[in-house]
């Protein structure tokens, strides 16, 4: 009884600890993004609400609160609000599967940092990257907007075709670990010494492809699309209703997935130990923002797709690419053995 | 640009006998057609005669005259570089349309029919241009006054909330006026596309996409555009009513108001003309200085196209690239002309002011700085996998069409037309510099794209040389040719001496008259062919004055370029045929 006490108290604190991290993070990532975004474009980002501007984020929050929110007529207000909820929860939900370094002990218990460390980790990220297209499907539907609906329908079409090919890139990484937990994957690529993105370039070319799309990035954010659609799914929403989609697109499902790019193909936390305890962590989350980075980059750099060959190149390029290569691994790992 | 030679003038004499009648003005030649014939005659010229490309068309409305209105036509041979203007009475306030012949007449003919009341017999959609469905009068004609009919004034929103302490931001009950608004917008909507599809999207007024306040209406299959229609007018001012109301030098700074990207290039188009009507010659400093500014405000239009288009695209950054290379031609335009946007910098007979101090220093700087940010350019998009896919094959314009829809500018040249004025016409300083025209093979967005991303490369080559010829000049040499009784002096001599200051007062409170005739000239803008057709009486103001834009003509092609294709494609190909309300609207 005492024991499942402290357990469950442990996991309470780590998912406090998590939430109020991921949470942090996205928004410290919007002042990250518009400072980047400045320096790209030869300008200086935000300067003036703090140091360095740094103050940004919570000014931007507080406006986006303090805003009047309107609801349109005819909206179907329910799901209008449902949407957003629905956009929030699976990319937070993410982030309970990624273990962020490895099991220590402290006053006497084991403690693994992952909330929950399940077997079928990555059952569960494809399943919550499925899930967050409700969230768009949601708004587009009950904004009564057309430009609401044609963005998020766009989006259903390319979650549908990218989950395909997200399952099918990340089979190769599954059949050399041997495991389909995140903790298992790490730890199998701690023990051969090699990360996984040596053995599956092509994969995780074809993850990053997916990421992008998943999250609604340049060159795949036809979702968005402000010329021509005005932001799309979320147009008709306002205030921190409005805040809370870019969030959950932009930022937290590009930071979850970026750590699951790091579990599967970067070695976890692996690195030289430099800063004692804390050292995994600084690899994992150095590692994670590296690949932030190269979305944002990416964002600030390239002309964007349009809807039909968004979805073109995920079925008919990089489809038969994931099964060439899932073919490939299958085979070489029968032969020459590879997972337990 | 030569106006019909003799030979051609004496074959449709003799096809049309007594029907047709010529008269060969110092600056045009017009052929006056009888009614019946005006088809005919119009047909012939298109297909004997070559004169395939359809400049424009408008009407002139004289009140004393039982048949009232006069429609005007003017036609280009592309093959002898020849233009011409036809003329013919209307019978019953009728015309008969040339659509079938130029599809391009469309929006002319509505703008006509818009402004004067002329009906058009045989037009598929003869519905208002500018004005809402529904308003009675007809504002180009003689009787319709110029401040307009009083009860058709719309309420001020003060008005509208008068003695309300809580005006709610949202409540279109309390704000709805007579202009058309929401509800209006569905009658609009419903009455422009018959409904076929599944979803009608209102893509503006107010639109980031449309790059103003043009409203498309898209009827969707899908993602697809089945049919499309584009209404205008939201920016409408009635330039041509006020150019007949005020002085010829008055109406100058209306012209920077139309294309207000490129003022100078307006202004520029608008002194030809009226120089050429007034007999106005112009001191050869002041043609390198306007050729030079030109140049600049042809780089900085581009440039703003090149940065607005590639934001349509999705390349953020692209825009502020640009938006970095125009502010330093802004701040060059303003170290001169004193203004920004609308610059009124040039005068009939000259130039405002004389070069400042140092101006040339900083052309040259900018323009030995630019061609490595031209480069940038191309390295960000040119090649770009993505760009490439977004513009290739994407509205392909075909030659017939150029000639057909009256498209001109880029967007013809783009097509593989090598219609620019600036050769064919020289203006200003042109025939005196080198430059090339670069010319597509495909007429796709991307060759549209290349030949602007050219053009400015050779706008920096024309500056060079103007530079070069400027440095050469003595610092005295005069800007403005003052001898001509109908140019102001400058405001330094206005103060200094007598006669100019008596000059600056007759011609500021009376006006020059003009000598009756009719002039069409056009100049090569940054949006295509700008040309302004005067038709004078005598006085110091206009009996008409058309303006004929490039924009709206290069416009015109949309609707058929984007049946069939997605959305997507619609921002693309705005952003290359490049539309400016401002001018589409006047």
């Amino acid at each position: 009884m005492n024991e499942f006490l402290v357990s469950l108290l442990i996991t309470l604190i780590k998912i406090g600890v998590l939430l109020g991290v991921a949470l942090g993070l996205g928004a410290y990532l919007t002042w990250f993004e518009r400072k980047l975004a400045g320096h790209i474009q030869a300008r200086l980002g935000p300067t003036v609400v703090g140091p360095f501007g740094l103050l940004q984020p919570l000014a931007d929050g507080l406006k986006l609160m303090t805003k009047e929110s309107i609801i349109p007529k005819g909206a179907d207000v329910p799901v209008y609000y449902l949407a957003i909820m629905m956009a929030v929860a699976p990319a937070i939900l993410l982030f309970s599967v990624i273990p962020f370094g490895p099991e220590f002990t402290l006053f006497g218990y084991q403690i693994k940092p992952i909330i929950s460390d399940v077997n079928i980790a990555l059952l569960v990220v494809f399943a919550m990257g499925s899930l967050a297209v409700y969230g768009t499907i949601f708004s587009g539907w009950a904004s009564n907007s057309k430009y609401a609906f044609i963005g998020s329908l766009r989006k259903a079409a390319v979650i549908i075709a990218y989950e395909v090919v997200l399952g099918f890139s990340v089979l190769g990484v599954i059949l050399i670990a041997g495991t389909m937990s995140t903790i298992g994957i790490v730890e199998a690529q701690i023990e051969r010494g090699v990360w996984f993105i040596f053995y599956q370039p092509v994969a995780f070319i074809l993850f990053l492809f997916c990421m992008l799309a998943e999250s609604g990035r340049v060159p795949f954010d036809i979702q968005e699309a402000e010329a021509e659609l005005v932001t799309g799914y979320n147009v008709e929403y306002g205030g921190m209703r409005f805040g809370a989609l870019p969030l959950a697109e932009w930022y937290l499902n590009v930071m979850a997935l970026s750590a699951i790019a790091v579990v599967l193909f970067f070695g976890g936390w692996s690195g030289p130990n430099i800063l004692g305890p804390f050292s995994p962590y600084f690899w994992f989350l150095a590692k994670m923002f590296g690949l932030v980075f190269f979305v944002i980059w990416l964002h600030w750099t390239l002309p964007r797709f349009q809807a039909k060959d968004v979805t073109e190149i995920a079925w008919k390029i990089m489809l038969p690419l994931a099964l060439v290569n899932v073919l490939v691994t299958a085979v070489v790992v029968y032969f020459f053995g590879g997972g337990t | 640009m030569p106006w019909i030679n003799r030979a051609t003038i004496d074959r449709v004499k003799q096809e049309f006998k007594e029907e047709v009648q010529v008269s060969s003005g110092e600056h045009a030649v017009s052929l006056e057609v009888s009614h019946g014939k005006l088809k005919d005659l119009l047909r012939y010229l298109k297909d004997k005669e070559r004169f395939l490309h359809f400049i424009d068309m408008t009407c002139i409305d004289f009140p004393e005259d039982t048949r009232r209105f006069k429609g005007v036509y003017i036609l280009y041979n592309p093959e002898e570089n020849e233009r011409v203007i036809i003329k013919a009475w209307a019978q019953n306030g009728k015309l008969p349309t040339v659509s079938d012949l130029w599809p391009g007449a469309k929006w002319a003919e509505r703008e006509a029919y818009d402004m004067f009341g002329v009906e058009f017999e045989g037009h598929e959609n003869l519905r208002r241009m500018f004005m809402w469905e529904g308003y009675e009068y007809f504002p180009l004609r003689k009787d319709f006054p110029m401040e307009g009919i009083p009860e058709q004034e719309l309420p001020s929103l003060t008005e509208v909330l008068h003695g309300r302490t809580d005006p709610p931001s949202h409540d279109y009950e309390v704000l709805h006026t007579k202009v058309p608004t929401l509800e209006d917008l569905e009658r609009t909507e419903k009455a422009r596309l018959q409904k076929k599809a599944q979803l009608v999207l209102n893509w503006g007024p107010l639109h980031p996409g449309t790059h103003g306040t043009i409203w498309f209406l898209f009827d969707l299959e899908g993602e697809f555009v089945v049919q499309s229609d584009v209404i205008l007018g939201q920016l409408h001012r009635g330039m041509e009513k006020i150019a007949e109301n005020v002085y010829y030098f008055q109406f100058l700074p209306y012209t920077d108001r139309m294309d207000y990207i490129s003022a100078i290039c307006n202004e520029l188009s608008y002194v030809t003309a009226v120089e050429k009507l007034l007999k106005v010659e112009v001191p050869e400093k002041a043609q390198y200085i306007r050729t030079m500014f030109a140049e600049l405000q042809r780089i900085n239009s581009h440039l703003l196209w090149l940065g607005t288009g590639a934001l349509d695209l999705g390349a953020l950054t692209v825009f502020l690239y640009c938006f970095r290379e125009r502010e330093k031609i802004m701040d060059i335009i303003e170290g001169n002309a004193g203004y920004r946007l609308t610059t009124a910098f040039l005068r009939i007979g000259g130039v405002h002011y004389d070069l400042a101090e140092g101006t040339l220093d900083v052309v040259k700087a900018f323009i030995k700085d630019f061609p490595q940010k031209l480069k940038e350019y191309h390295m960000l998009l040119t090649r770009n996998r993505i760009w490439l896919r977004r513009t290739k094959d994407v509205g392909i314009i075909s030659r017939e069409d150029v000639y057909a829809y009256g498209l001109s500018g880029p967007v013809a040249r783009g097509s593989g037309v090598p219609y620019d004025l600036r050769k064919l016409e020289p203006y200003a300083a042109y025939d005196e510099v080198d430059f090339d025209i670069p010319v597509g093979e495909v007429g796709d967005v991307y060759d549209r794209y290349l030949v602007r991303m050219e053009e400015m490369a050779q706008s920096v080559k024309i500056i060079e040389q103007c530079v070069e010829k400027l440095e050469k000049m003595p610092k005295d040499a005069p800007y403005i040719n003052k001898d001509h009784p109908a140019v102001i002096p400058p405001k330094e001599d206005v103060f200094m001496s007598l006669e100019d200051m008596v000059q600056s007062f007759r011609v500021v409170v009376h006006g020059e008259n003009a000598p009756p005739g009719e002039v069409y000239s056009s100049a090569e803008n940054p949006r295509g062919e700008l040309g302004f057709y005067i038709y004078s009486t005598g006085g110091s103001k206009p009996y008409r004055l058309r303006i004929r834009s490039g924009a709206l003509y290069n416009l015109s092609i949309f609707p058929k370029l984007i049946q069939g294709k997605t959305i997507a494609d619609a921002i693309a190909l705005l952003g290359s045929l490049d539309p400016v309300v401002g001018e589409t609207d006047r």
